[in-house]
């Protein structure tokens, strides 16, 4: 009786280790999906404008599309940015890894004892794909764009804008990669 | 009370209108910001427009010169005191934010730009070396951000000499 007990109890445990796994497996394979659906069928993509965007600060998230000829950032409850195609001088592509988390994940890293923040380190990145757009503004000066997307996405905007006639380069060799990836 | 406060206002005037002055001096000078060349470096051009933009900003942030414009910009024509500055990198070296988190030696990314402070007339007024780095927290793109506040802070350092009596507006 005691050991059919013990053996209920600890196939319960597996159980609930199996259901814990197979949760956690399922969200990142529906990010996954997630991520590929938006970066296929729809042109409006999620990114980030880390640098150089008139107007917006460092870092605003927002939407990134092609619309009548211009590249447009869009935000919530805030004036969209357009930069028309014909300005754009050109663009390139690229990929970066960075730690997922910011400062919160850092200082938790710092704390962790026995060099566990380094093994978090070790798994707490995630591969990005950046955008530099180069563009003229109304007065003629030069500015230089940075904007982050999510894996995959950044080769959509790539071949959007590439489409209309901007000249884009950069790494090939990495989108083909993440093409056979998928 | 109030005139011991007159009193301190009187002692703080002439610092006041010396700082102003001085401040007025620099102000008269704009200053174009060029793209930056990539020379014999294999620099990321992410990390070209990132050094490009973060000077700008770090110069309109300074407040030494009364215009800070960009390359190319057509309101620099009627400029007459206009300084020119110029950015070449000498050497990359891409890091890994991953690498840093981990091994906290390795992983380092190095940037080193030459920059030139020059007159329209090409007289060079501050040539330097210049770094900018992240070793430890931090995304790779900070290098430029460290870089940039560098390059003004030599910048600064430089006397610039009075503009031209005709060129004043």
């Amino acid at each position: 009786m005691c050991y059919e007990s013990r053996s209920s109890k600890t196939l319960l445990r597996i159980l609930r280790c199996l259901v814990l796994v197979s949760c956690f497996a399922a969200s990142v394979i529906a990010q996954d999906l997630d991520q590929v659906r938006t970066a296929s069928s729809s042109s409006v993509l999620r990114a980030r404008a880390v640098l150089g965007l008139e107007g917006v600060a460092k870092n605003s998230t927002g939407e990134l599309s092609i619309q009548d000829d211009a590249l447009v950032f869009s935000r919530r409850e805030r004036p969209t940015v357009r930069v028309p195609l014909s300005a754009i001088q050109g663009a390139f592509l690229s990929q970066e890894d960075k730690q997922v988390g910011g400062t919160p994940m850092a200082l938790g890293r710092a704390a962790t004892p026995y060099g566990g923040g380094r093994v978090i380190g070790l798994f707490a990145h995630k591969r990005y794909d950046f955008v530099t757009v180069e563009y003229f503004d109304s007065n003629g000066g030069v500015h230089g764009t940075i904007y982050q997307l999510n894996k995959g996405q950044g080769q959509v905007l790539a071949n959007e804008l590439g489409a209309k006639g901007v000249h884009v380069s950069g790494l090939r060799i990495d989108i083909a990669k993440s093409g056979v990836e998928k | 009370m109030s005139l011991t406060a007159v009193a301190i206002g009187i002692a703080i005037m002439p610092l006041a209108v010396l700082a102003g002055a001085t401040r007025g001096r620099v102000a008269q000078w704009s200053v174009e910001v060029n793209q930056v060349e990539a020379g014999d470096s294999n620099v990321a051009p992410e990390f070209k427009a990132a050094i490009y933009e973060n000077v700008v900003i770090e110069l309109a942030k300074a407040k030494q010169f009364s215009a800070v414009l960009r390359s190319g910009d057509r309101s620099a024509n009627g400029v007459s005191n206009l300084l020119i500055l110029k950015t070449t990198v000498e050497s990359y070296r891409p890091g890994s934010e991953t690498k840093r988190a981990v091994t906290t030696v390795t992983g380092t990314t190095k940037l080193r730009v030459r920059t030139q402070l020059c007159t329209q007339d090409g007289q060079v007024l501050l040539e330097r070396v210049v770094d900018g780095d992240v070793r430890f927290l931090g995304e790779n793109l900070r290098a430029t951000h460290n870089l940039a506040r560098n390059v003004v802070k030599a910048i600064k350092q430089v006397t610039l000499p009075e503009p031209a009596p005709s060129n004043h507006a």
